[in-house]
């Protein structure tokens, strides 16, 4: 499965004929690493699992035009991150809900998530990162728990290197004034 | 801030992923994935489908059909040009017929006598003022026809 490259694979899907098979690939390469992103940012697993499938029907309604002038997987993520983002925005219209009582409520899933294994410290962490702005949260997790190099992050997020390095600078600094106001 | 950098590292490599997932969700994704797709919207799939494979016969049938039209609505502009511009001589027969039907001899005659008799009144008027001028000015017709 991993001996084929993104290339490879976009060439794979021109093939009318191979077409399914190189969908398939792309979903069973990329699905993971998608999901581990938006989960980070929705939290619930069901909500992750909706907004994956989202993604990948876009994705295959999509590719046919897909002009190769970013990477697969970059073209992936900002996909992948609109969705989650979009979702956040339907789910805050939809409740009528103020920013701060929807993060509560993030927070409130992470605490009673039958999916989350993680320690108390763990635990406080995802909490501090759930306090932070949207668009701060998804730097700090794609830079942090991801390890992306900032060019890929400015071809995603649509935005420069610069900014992100500032916006990851605060959302630290923010983690860090939580922890010790905590 | 440094110190708590270095905390964060520490964290990251002393724990794993807290989150998990139900088990052989990410085996079965791609088949659920596959069913809702197919699901989703057959006849798009369909279309896209035949779409792709008869693109270009379709591409050459629309150029043909597009140059049948351009050809034809060309050849009509043409034509409708000279229809245009020859009268049909039945119909220019019928014209001449129930127009002048409507007039008789008389009439023309008596139409043509009208304008000559406007004409005359009208040189009449015009000698009349140049006699009035010459009167009133006092000057003598034999004199000024001799000065010129």
């Amino acid at each position: 499965m991993s001996e084929y490259s993104d290339k490879e694979l976009l060439e794979l899907f021109k093939d009318i004929e191979k077409r399914n098979f190189a969908f398939n690939l792309i979903v069973r390469k990329y699905q993971q690493k998608l999901y581990w992103h938006i989960r980070k940012i929705v939290i619930k697993h069901e909500d992750a699992d909706d907004i994956l499938q989202n993604t990948f029907i876009k994705v295959w309604k999509s590719l046919v035009g897909f002009r190769e002038d970013s990477k697969l997987y970059t073209w992936l993520y900002r996909i992948a991150t609109n969705e989650s983002l979009t979702f956040l925005k339907q789910q805050k219209t939809k409740y009528l809900m103020p920013i701060v009582d929807y993060e509560n409520q993030l927070k409130e899933t992470l605490e009673s998530d039958e999916y989350f294994n993680g320690d108390e410290i763990l635990r406080n962490l995802h909490k501090a990162i759930l306090g932070l702005p949207e668009k701060q949260r998804i730097v700090f997790n794609m830079k942090y728990f991801e390890e992306m190099k900032y060019d890929d992050m400015s071809e995603i997020l649509k935005t420069s290197v610069g900014a992100l390095k500032a916006s990851y600078h605060h959302a630290v600094k923010k983690i860090e004034k939580y922890f010790t106001e905590d | 801030m440094g110190k708590f950098n270095k905390k964060l590292e520490e964290l990251k490599e002393n724990n794993k992923n807290p989150f998990s997932v139900p088990e052989g969700y990410f085996d079965s994704f791609p088949q659920k994935l596959q069913e809702r797709i197919s699901s989703e919207s057959p006849e798009y799939y369909w279309f896209a489908r035949l779409f792709q494979v008869v693109k270009q016969q379709f591409a050459l049938g629309f150029m043909i059909v597009a140059f049948a039209v351009i050809a034809i609505t060309t050849v009509n502009v043409v034509l409708s040009d000279k229809a245009e511009s020859v009268i049909d001589s039945d119909l220019y027969t019928r014209i001449i017929e129930v127009d002048a039907s409507e007039f008789s001899e008389q009439h023309f005659i008596d139409v043509l006598l009208n304008d000559e008799k406007e004409i005359e009144e009208q040189k009449q008027k015009e000698s009349d003022l140049y006699i009035y001028y010459l009167v009133d000015e006092d000057i003598d017709y034999g004199t000024l026809i001799d000065e010129l």
